[in-house]
């Protein structure tokens, strides 16, 4: 049977969501439309990664139907620029999915972490919901989700805005394209490192994720230099997960994240 | 392999890494597992970072790709900010190859 969520009236965070009484197993279309709304300014930040995908896979030589489809259907800017990068290299496609996998793990993570507030959810809700997760939305409303101070409707709105966001930029970096000048235009093979390094910089905070990051980039060089081919993404991944682990040691008691 | 085959593929695999723990699992994975897979972004972002940024050609060499990386991950790590990284970084390696650097 259904429970009765009501809002917490007065200290909430998500104050702007009157007293709305919301059953376990719906979405809330206030707190969605907050989720949505709140989310807005950080387009700012994905604009221009939007653009970097979009220019970094024309060079890479992907057709831009090709291009906007895997925007809509993938819809991982990380996993996108790395897919990018490995067309450009010639890579095959098994190695092409097997760096997205890797790359997108994390979502395994995030989705765990929302198995107990999804609990009452359908499996169609569930699996709708779960299209569009990612790492900014998780991050930005997963507090208050995980709290019960707010639904997941939070969360879906919040995933929804950056979903719209990502097609946009994706389709506004494919009509800029063509009117990069041709000296910028070799330096875009540095368009994937950079923004990785942009991505990577704010998660070193710790001595066990500097040691991961440390041991995987060692790694990735060496077999880069020997091996070849983009096995080295793989054998980096669990060379950094094994460093950043012992490195942690015991774990204290903490929640995910 | 076709293109949209590989685009498919990559779907598959990223909804199930979104989805999986949704509709199939009860408690979550054990501890250890938990653990290891929280380093796999900072890990996977340095294997894609290093290589690309110190063998832009597949072997190290001292080029105007070199030095404009370098210079634009250090915005990247000073700023966190992916518009001044990409335009340091690119603009290094355009004032570089005016200049005559390859």
């Amino acid at each position: 049977m259904a429970t009765k969520r009501e809002k917490p009236s007065s200290g909430s965070i998500g104050d702007g969501v009157a007293t709305e009484t919301v059953e376990e197993g719906q979405i809330s279309w206030a707190e969605f439309r907050k989720g949505f709304t709140e989310t807005l300014p950080l387009w700012l930040g994905i604009v221009p990664f939007g653009l970097a995908y979009a220019l970094a896979a024309r060079t890479a030589g992907l057709g831009p139907v090709e291009i906007q489809a895997m925007s809509i259907m993938v819809y991982a800017g990380a996993s996108q620029l790395t897919a990018a990068s490995l067309f450009a290299a010639g890579a095959g496609g098994c190695s092409i999915i097997l760096a997205t996998l890797l790359v997108n793990l994390r979502h395994l993570l995030f989705a765990t972490s929302l198995t107990e507030s999804l609990r009452q959810f359908s499996l169609l809700k569930k699996m709708a919901l779960a299209f569009s997760l990612t790492d900014a939305s998780y991050v930005l409303t997963i507090e208050r989700v995980l709290s019960g101070q707010a639904g997941p409707g939070l969360l879906w709105g919040a995933n929804m805005s950056l979903y719209v966001c990502w097609q946009v930029s994706t389709l506004a970096g494919l009509l800029v394209g063509g009117v990069i000048p041709d000296t910028i235009g070799a330096g875009l093979q540095l368009v994937f490192p950079l923004s990785f390094a942009v991505l990577l910089a704010p998660s070193l905070t710790s001595r066990s994720n500097w040691a991961a990051a440390v041991v995987a980039g060692g790694l990735a060089l060496i077999v880069q230099l020997t091996l070849g081919g983009s096995w080295y993404l793989l054998i980096a991944a669990l060379g950094g997960c094994l460093a950043g682990m012992l490195v942690e040691g015991r774990p204290e008691r903490k929640a995910i994240i | 392999m076709d293109v949209w085959l590989i685009i498919l593929g990559m779907t598959l695999v990223t909804y199930l890494t979104r989805v999986l723990p949704l509709v199939a699992m009860r408690n979550g994975p054990g501890p250890l597992v938990s653990r290891a897979l929280r380093f796999v972004p900072t890990a996977v972002m340095s294997a894609l970072v290093v290589p690309a940024l110190l063998l832009p050609a597949g072997r190290f060499q001292v080029s105007a790709s070199l030095w404009a990386g370098l210079t634009g991950a250090a915005i990247a790590w000073r700023t966190h900010n992916m518009f001044l990284t990409l335009l340091g970084g690119l603009g290094a390696y355009t004032i570089l190859r005016l200049m005559g650097i390859v």
